[in-house]
């Protein structure tokens, strides 16, 4: 009688365990809704009082090094966040290049060389004034020493030959040759306190407090390497235009949305799956970022000598499936990559180069009866191994055979930095720069050199009209598109979703993908 | 066999249950191309389809089917699983008896380096060594088996210990009985009930961290392990937020808690039972 009784009880308790299972895996759903709504009332309340006095800003931590110009992590995060404390010359606005430390310029006729006026009372975070002198400085240290970003060397040739400090707080810079681009790249070199640095030897190990002071409108409050935290908070005795945000503070963030929904960071990007969720409230305003970050696949050329042969280089690209891709890995929120490089969404983009559709039959006949395989170096984040997981699948129909080795974002960084691979996909931002981006991406590919794209992009380096110049970018573009060294995969769009109520000064720099990298987001402006 | 189907009518209810899972989950292993028509590597649908009459789990990002996925799952899951019990208890036993029995310098050694073992982190270091060897299944078995072996090599050193003390033990050493004799006649049917138990506990130990090291990356990226599929649902960005967590994630979780919690209903009973 008793075991009997005892089994009944084990049935019982088995199927609520059961229950119990399903129920929990249900209530994870619904938790998560419920966790979402009470914090927020609480956090609106307390941002109503914030906006009177004064906004704080929390945006998706992550380590990016320190924000000096030496020691950030050569990616848009890390760098845009060094640019918060240093200002350049120039700066990009909406529509192009603005004037900034500099505020206005004269060129020479001969296009040789450049006057930049000053701003007056410019101060560095330690209370000293700018001077001329420090804008010389730099230049000439930056060319001892380069810096991760703005370098100001194009190739083994200093871009200025000679600055000479005139009067009335200008500066003349004398150059070597004519450059098209030279207003952009002299525009964006940081500005450095020669007080400060003419003591430092080695800028690498230059850590202290001194290594971020600078002259822009955010001074480095907080940083914390292993929390992956910054704060920027602004600094009072800026020459420039007021700040609106008080602090922006960077924090970890396990899952963005999550912490966007909880009120913990006030900007988030989405893809096309969540479009429906903020676009109808009006508590959410919703931007679509121009397409100007993608993947590309890089081939290395010293690696493997098979790709010094464009038809395997073009069969590789045709046995791409771009369209799969974005409409899959990217969920529809991108533009399939253009063979010539520069993105449908950029100025000077050819819709007339070569173009490279899935397509079995001619890949197959390009590569004849040649059964090749190889190795595709990714990153670990998701949309890098599904990317790579497609490719794999529709190479495989042309007979071309991928080995997929996936690691850390800076383990890959580092492998294509050093040429240590044979094909790798690898995503930046970037793309909408200035066209001479072309001459910079396809000089340094590992073993390859085409003598024709070599001179076209020197062409266009050196032709001051600008429909001239276009012309040959465009030529390029087909140049390139034909020979396709690399393959662009595709450039992402996606959202940007804040509340405005929270802060609404949010821009795009005319070239750039992201509305949280540009100073002049947290700016006042005209 | 008749033994085992004996110890099995010996179940309780839940025991029996938890057989039938993991019947029904070793059915799956074994011939997953028989239960579905669908690739598990290539895409057979739009992309994240939720669960119809053609593909009764959905689909994923790429357009995969996850029934299909789910079933080539169960291999690689139970490879590692019984893999590793196989390596780690079977290691294990035998340098405890070895142990146990000779006890002096080679215990003193063997007991050592299981101390050592045990205070080295484990999560760390298989994260370390996933990423040193590559990822791959072989790999995982190899270093899940080698921080599981010491349990089982305490538990039975301890048995042996004291069945070396036995009488009837002594008087076959003075018949001339050595140790293979030994361990064949008295030592391994005494302390297989205490590896049985350790072996199950080991499987369901190393499903759980084959899933838990594909969830965090260090697996192969493009196997299809439960632990994976897991991976790259919740790595989609608010996955929460929309529907397809509905098929995408909770599927390939239920999989690994039943399969689990299966396996630990099975080892209570035996525990219950034999011990």
């Amino acid at each position: 009688m008793y075991w009997i009784k005892n089994k009944k009880i084990k049935e019982v308790i088995g199927i609520v365990i059961i229950g119990m299972m399903l129920l929990s895996l249900v209530g994870c759903g619904t938790s998560t809704s419920d966790e979402e709504a009470q914090p927020s009332a609480v956090a609106s309340e307390g941002e109503v009082k914030q906006e009177e006095e004064a906004v704080v800003l929390r945006l998706e931590g992550g380590d990016w090094g320190y924000p000096s110009p030496y020691l950030h992590y050569s990616r848009g995060p890390g760098g845009y966040k060094m640019q918060l404390i240093f200002d350049s010359l120039l700066e990009s606005g909406e529509e192009g290049v603005i004037p900034w430390l500099a505020k206005e310029w004269e060129i020479a006729e001969d296009g040789l060389s450049y006057i930049f006026t000053l701003q007056q009372d410019v101060k560095w975070h330690d209370g000293q004034p700018l001077t001329p002198e420090d804008v010389k400085f730099s230049f000439e240290y930056f060319e001892k020493h380069p810096p991760v970003w703005n370098p100001v060397m194009v190739g083994n040739e200093p871009i200025v030959k000679e600055i000479e400090i005139l009067e009335d707080n200008r500066l003349k810079f004398i150059l070597g040759e004519k450059d098209a681009t030279i207003l952009e790249k002299i525009g964006t070199v940081r500005i450095i306190p020669e007080h400060i640095w003419s003591g430092v030897e080695d800028p690498d190990s230059f850590q202290d407090e001194g290594a971020v002071i600078g002259c822009g409108p955010y001074k480095l409050t907080d940083y914390n390497k292993e929390h992956e935290t910054y704060e920027f908070t602004a600094f009072e005795d800026y020459w420039g235009p007021k700040q609106r945000v008080e602090k922006i503070q960077f924090v970890p963030v396990s899952d963005e949305i999550m912490a966007f929904e909880n009120k913990e960071i006030d900007v988030i990007g989405i893809g096309s799956d969540l479009l429906d969720r903020y676009q109808n409230d009006p508590q959410f305003k919703v931007l679509e970022n121009p397409a100007f970050w993608g993947y590309r696949l890089s081939l290395n050329m010293e690696k493997n000598l098979l790709f010094k042969e464009k038809d395997i280089r073009q069969a590789i690209a045709y046995g791409i499936d771009q369209e799969e891709m974005v409409e899959k890995v990217a969920r529809g929120a991108a533009i399939a990559g253009s063979a010539g490089y520069l993105p449908k969404n950029h100025i000077w983009y050819n819709p007339t180069v070569k173009k490279y559709p899935f397509d079995e039959e001619k890949a197959k006949t390009l590569l004849g009866d040649k059964k090749l395989s190889f190795e595709l170096l990714t990153g670990d984040s998701n949309a890098e191994v599904r990317i790579a997981e497609l490719m794999k699948i529709s190479l495989e129909k042309i007979g071309v055979e991928i080995e997929i080795k996936s690691v850390d974002m800076k383990t890959r960084d580092n492998a294509v930095s050093t040429g240590n691979y044979e094909m790798a996909l690898i995503g930046h931002g970037g793309w909408g720069r200035d066209a001479d981006i072309l001459r910079t991406r396809y000089s340094d590919i590992p073993g390859y050199e085409n003598e024709q794209i070599n001179a076209l992009a020197e062409e266009q380096l050196r032709e001051m009209d600008i429909a001239k110049r276009k012309e040959l970018i465009s030529a390029l573009q087909e140049l390139i598109a034909e020979e396709i060294p690399m393959i662009p995969v595709y450039n992402t769009t996606g959202y940007t979703v804040y509340r405005p109520n929270t802060y609404d000064g949010w821009m795009y720099m005319f070239d750039h993908h992201s509305v949280s990298h540009g100073k002049l987001s947290y700016l006042e402006r005209e | 066999m008749k033994k085992v189907s004996n110890l099995i009518k010996a179940f309780s209810f839940l025991g029996k249950a938890s057989v039938m899972v993991m019947m029904l989950f070793f059915i799956l292993a074994i011939i997953p191309s028989l239960l579905t028509s669908h690739s598990p590597y290539i895409p057979s649908g739009g992309a994240l389809t939720p669960p119809s009459t053609l593909h009764w789990m959905g689909t994923d990002d790429l357009g995969i089917d996850l029934w299909a996925q789910i079933c080539h799952g169960a291999r690689s899951s139970l490879i590692v699983g019984f893999g590793t019990a196989f390596l780690a208890a079977g290691g294990g036993s035998l340098i405890g008896i070895l142990g146990g029995y000779y006890g002096g310098k080679l215990d003193g050694c063997l007991m050592r380096s299981i101390d050592l073992m045990m205070v080295v982190p484990e999560l760390p270091t298989m994260i370390v060594l996933g990423a040193f060897f590559g990822p791959s299944k072989m790999n995982i078995i190899i270093v899940l088996s080698l921080f599981s072996w010491t349990r089982p090599a305490r538990i039975v050193r301890s048995k042996i210990l004291s069945i070396k003390e036995e009488k009837y033990v002594k008087v076959a050493e003075g018949y001339g009985g050595g140790f293979s004799y030994l361990a064949r006649r008295h030592f391994l049917p005494q302390v297989f009930p205490l590896i049985m138990v350790n072996f199950i506990k080991l499987i369901s130990r190393a499903i759980v961290a084959e899933a838990s090291l594909s969830f965090l990356g260090l697996g192969d990226p493009t196997s299809k392990s439960w632990g994976l599929i897991l991976n790259h649902a919740m790595s989609f960005r608010g996955i929460y937020f929309t529907d397809f967590w509905k098929w995408w994630i909770i599927f390939p979780l239920l999989c690994i808690v039943l399969m689990v919690l299966a396996i630990s209903l099975i080892s209570k009973e035996i525990e219950n039972l034999l011990c």
